[in-house]
């Protein structure tokens, strides 16, 4: 079972992006050093750089983002309990709540992208609620730069998957009168079910709060930032989304559905499709442009899907009012196809094809491979191993397949050709070699037919997962643990390149970095790193950095805890020969009472 | 229910006397909260954490939305003046909830039964506290709840010309650096009468239903779900709703605390620690009214600067917390005063 199984919960709405994106600029950042490319700029000249780089043309829209990528005026439309879309259900309405942070693996990039976040609830507490606690960071996957032919502001011309999964151990359910809450937790008593998943669309990304980016836009906000202040420009999406099963076998990050491309028609892009009982549900959610800022769709006439086999099978006709955009919203994307028995035969047996005018525009690519790390982060010479799965029209394969993993333009010799055992598991062995980034494109095949490796990587036709590989700096680590070293080479980084934690923490203040010495540790600890409020945001601090910060912490934090142990001894009462003290607590251990706090 | 008297409000001039009361009303029910909310440890009674600082964040939502308004029919919303930031104990501007010429009077209180029961006198929807408006004791008055005020405010507001509003953007705060979503421009009446339904919703939510448009509970009754200990859970009875499971609220975990710290300033007269944490509180406060005042004048960069100086305000309160006074083996927690001194 996937998302595109029954049952189903759909929502609808919008998500704000805000990151930073002056390290998406080579002239700003340094993959290889993951810092800022300082050029010999202090932090106010590099702030002022980043500034600069707003209105002239180097494509800066958001210096002082904060990362946050919030959910917001997006709730639960309907329900797939086997009936069809329903509104009827307590669910239908309620808020779906979440907040991350948005991160690219590889900032110079645009196929890396991962959400951070601690929790996801549709509903609220008191109420039909899901609360489901983060367990893997959500994974973008299909970038589709031809969504939108008639709104092409900086990427608003662009759409993408987003997916996660969630154990079933960690899910708070309760229906408190909801039938498809109900209906979800009677399905995860199943011992196949391993939890829940969530896919959804971004799509139609509004820049600068205007249907029209402009220069002035630009310039107004790099003017606004001279004056002083904070001034985030989160660029908005609409969002399509929805929750189903996570089986055993389906990858929890990215779509483990049969993964149909496009060819040629520049309005069509990947889909996913599922036998789900006696229907064929597409996934459509990525798929098929709009034609402008008001998100109609591109009018393809007619759509045929068809089971290539021999001869073929007509499954279904989608009508334009299938996929056009009332029915997308309402269907976050997902089209059903009642199918008959040989239809329905034909469906499993055959890989899939949807045609527009008689050519075809999606064709099923029958092995699709994916990976459960798509974003690994390394350290030079660190070894690393990658479980990868090979799915044979959406199931395990009955044989074993070849896998070519091929790492694109990057410095290993060649591709690499593994077999999966008998389920279509198989693991690949990497190695931390060469500072940088680069994708390793996933292209199983059998019959001694291996194939042409492409050039370069198209998310919409590949799978792939990433790899980053972050700088050894033993000579850091090894630096005495002096503020100044600390500053130069760690704190200065974020203070340069994030204006934001200005309203949090000053980074260039000595005096209250030491006052949060207890909570920059723990922020930068390796194990907060999946959270939310992980520190650096970006995820680019090196274990060189992170080891000499924490040293400087531990010092600090052991200085504090001594001036407080001495101060409580100043305080301590002198042995008395007063026996009235023995009717009093000393005000000394009233004081220990009071628990010590530390900020968080 | 805490009730304000109806005063006329159908000119330009009229409805921004009553907006202005509104910002005043919206953020002098802030400091309370905070001083409870900050009182908890951190890391401690994490449920009624969540719930107040959600409530304090509507609250400061609804401020802003009020000063939205305010700026939108060409006002200044007044925050950083003394005249506008209200004393603990003390009443709420205005007299507002004060009844048969009894004060209601608001205390500072740590997290406790007590801090919450006074939280919920101040949100509570239905049996109304009345109370007599300051000026105008020898008229009979005519009182309104909280929401039937804002009703007058709305109606006033949708009898003004459309070009009372300033349908280019004044001075308004977006959601662009906090409150994704719930934050917006007022250039319109259709936009105030959008901020008027979002304030009334979460603050009182319907009589019918604690349950607001948004599918959130009101704030009374997120309260009560502290004070109680009990979540509220939607049930299958006459009412829809019943009291279910612990909230899981430990009264004990909070810093043994004053109430009303400003009354125990000569407490700390031999304390030298006491007093600089009480001037650091200060500071952080009065910075935070500063920069959230040139916020609303025109420069909305400025309420990031508001956020920052509201962090460290927590912090200099949690050492306040942490800080026993000699002598009241008690601490003295933040006593929000504005201070202009210290900005």
């Amino acid at each position: 079972m996937t998302v595109l199984q029954v049952p189903r919960i759909y929502f609808r709405g919008k998500i704000s992006w805000d990151p930073i994106v002056t390290n998406n600029l080579t002239q700003l950042y340094d993959l290889d050093t993951s810092r800022p490319n300082f050029a010999g700029r202090t932090v106010a000249q590099y702030r002022e750089a980043a500034r600069l780089a707003v209105d002239n043309g180097e494509g800066n829209w958001n210096p002082h983002g904060t990362h946050r990528s919030t959910f917001f005026e997006t709730t639960v439309t309907g329900v797939d309990r086997g009936e069809g879309v329903s509104e009827a259900d307590a669910l239908v309405g309620q808020p779906v709540i979440q907040t991350g942070m948005l991160v690219d693996l590889n900032p110079l990039t645009a196929v890396t992208s991962q959400l951070f976040f601690d929790r996801l609830s549709l509903g609220i507490e008191g109420g039909s609620q899901i609360l489901a606690p983060a367990g893997y960071r959500y994974t973008a996957r299909n970038i589709n730069f031809g969504r939108n032919t008639g709104y092409q502001v900086i990427a608003g011309v662009a759409s993408v998957n987003w997916q996660t999964s969630f154990a079933k151990a960690d899910l708070r359910l309760a229906a408190r009168g909801s039938k498809i809450i109900e209906a979800f937790s009677k399905a995860l008593q199943k011992d196949e079910v391993l939890g829940l998943t969530v896919r959804f669309n971004a799509y139609r990304t509004t820049y600068f709060d205007s249907p029209a980016a402009t220069d002035a836009r630009e310039r107004t906000l790099a003017d606004r930032i001279a004056a002083g202040g904070f001034h985030p420009n989160p660029a908005r999406s609409l969002v399509v989304g929805v929750v189903g099963l996570w089986c055993e076998g389906e990858p929890a990050h990215v779509p483990g559905d049969r993964f149909l491309v496009g060819g040629d028609h520049p309005l069509v892009s990947s889909a996913y499709a599922a036998v789900d009982g006696d229907s064929l549900v597409l996934d459509l959610s990525n798929s098929i442009s709009e034609t402008g800022f008001d998100v109609e769709k591109a009018d393809l006439g007619t759509l045929t899907v068809t089971a290539r086999a021999c001869p073929p099978v007509q499954l279904g006709s989608i009508r334009y009012e299938d996929y056009a955009r009332a029915a997308y919203e309402k269907n976050s994307g997902l089209v059903c196809l009642p199918l008959d028995a040989a239809q329905k035969a034909a469906a499993l047996s055959a890989d899939l094809e949807v045609s527009a005018g008689g050519t075809p525009v999606l064709s099923e690519r029958r092995f699709h491979a994916c990976a459960d790390t798509p974003n690994v982060y390394l350290e030079a010479g660190d070894l690393h191993s990658v479980a990868l799965h090979v799915l044979d029209r959406g199931k395990p394969p009955a044989v074993p397949v070849k896998l070519t993993v091929a790492e694109v333009g990057g410095p290993a010799l060649g591709p690499v050709v593994v077999s999966t055992d008998a389920r279509g598991k198989a693991s690949v062995e990497l190695k931390g070699v060469q500072k940088g980034e680069w994708d390793q494109m996933l292209l199983p095949w059998q019959d001694d037919s291996p194939p042409e490796v492409p050039a370069q990587l198209d998310p919409t036709q590949s799978a792939y997962f990433s790899v980053r590989t972050m700088p050894t700096d033993d000579e850091v680590a090894k630096l005495p643990p002096t503020w100044e070293n600390v500053f130069a080479q760690v704190l200065r980084n974020w203070n340069a390149l994030a204006p934001c934690m200005d309203n949090w923490l000053r980074l260039n203040d000595r005096q209250q970095c030491e006052a949060y010495a207890p909570l920059l540790k723990r922020l930068t600890s390796r194990s907060e790193f999946e959270r939310f409020r992980y520190m650096p945001v970006t995820r680019d601090l090196t274990t060189g950095e992170r080891t000499l910060l924490h040293r400087w912490c531990d010092a600090v934090i052991a200085k504090q805890v001594k001036a407080k142990a001495e101060a409580r001894a100043a305080a301590a009462p002198q042995p008395q020969a007063d026996t009235q003290a023995d009717t009093k607590v000393p005000s000394s251990r009233k004081k220990r009472r009071i628990r010590e706090a530390r900020p968080e | 229910m805490i009730r304000i008297k109806a005063r006329p409000a159908s000119t330009v001039v009229e409805l921004r006397e009553r907006l202005q009361q509104a910002v005043e009303l919206e953020f002098a029910t802030l400091p309370p909260y905070l001083y409870a909310l900050y009182s908890i440890p951190p890391g401690q009674n994490q449920a009624a954490v969540e719930r107040i600082k959600d409530i304090v964040h509507e609250e400061m939502i609804h401020m802003c939305l009020a000063c939205n308004m305010l700026n939108a029919i060409g006002g200044r919303p007044l925050i950083a003046d003394q005249k506008s930031v209200p004393s603990y104990p003390g009443p709420l501007p205005y007299d507002i909830g004060s009844e048969d010429g009894k004060l209601f009077e608001v205390s500072m209180l740590p997290f406790s039964k007590a801090a919450m029961a006074q939280a919920m006198r101040i949100e509570e929807p239905e049996d109304p506290l009345v109370i007599k408006a300051k000026a105008a004791a020898a008229v009979v008055p005519e009182f309104q709840t909280i929401g039937e005020f804002y009703q007058a405010v709305d109606q006033g507001l949708s009898r003004l010309p459309k070009e009372a509003f300033s349908a280019r953007p004044r001075n308004q705060l977006g959601d662009q650096a906090f409150f994704m979503g719930e934050l917006f421009a007022v250039t319109c009446y259709e936009d105030a009468h959008r901020a008027i339904t979002r304030i009334v919703s979460q603050g009182e939510g319907s009589s019918q239903s604690p349950v607001d448009f948004e599918g959130d509970l009101a704030h009374f009754y997120r309260f009560s779900e502290i004070e109680r200990n009990q979540v509220l859970a939607k049930a299958d009875n006459e009412q829809g709703y019943a009291w279910g499971e612990p909230l899981g609220v430990d009264w004990e975990a909070v810093f043994p605390a004053v109430a009303d710290p400003a009354s125990h300033e000569a407490a700390l007269v031999n304390d030298a620690a006491a007093i600089q944490l009480q001037d650091d509180c200060d500071q952080a406060f009065t910075r935070m009214l500063v920069n959230l005042q040139r916020a609303i004048d025109g420069e909305p960069g400025r309420l990031g600067n508001s956020v920052r100086f509201m962090f460290e305000l927590r912090m200099a309160s949690i050492a306040a917390f942490s800080h026993p006074v000699e002598g009241l083996d008690k601490a003295v927690g933040p006593a929000f005063r504005f201070r202009s001194e210290l900005a």
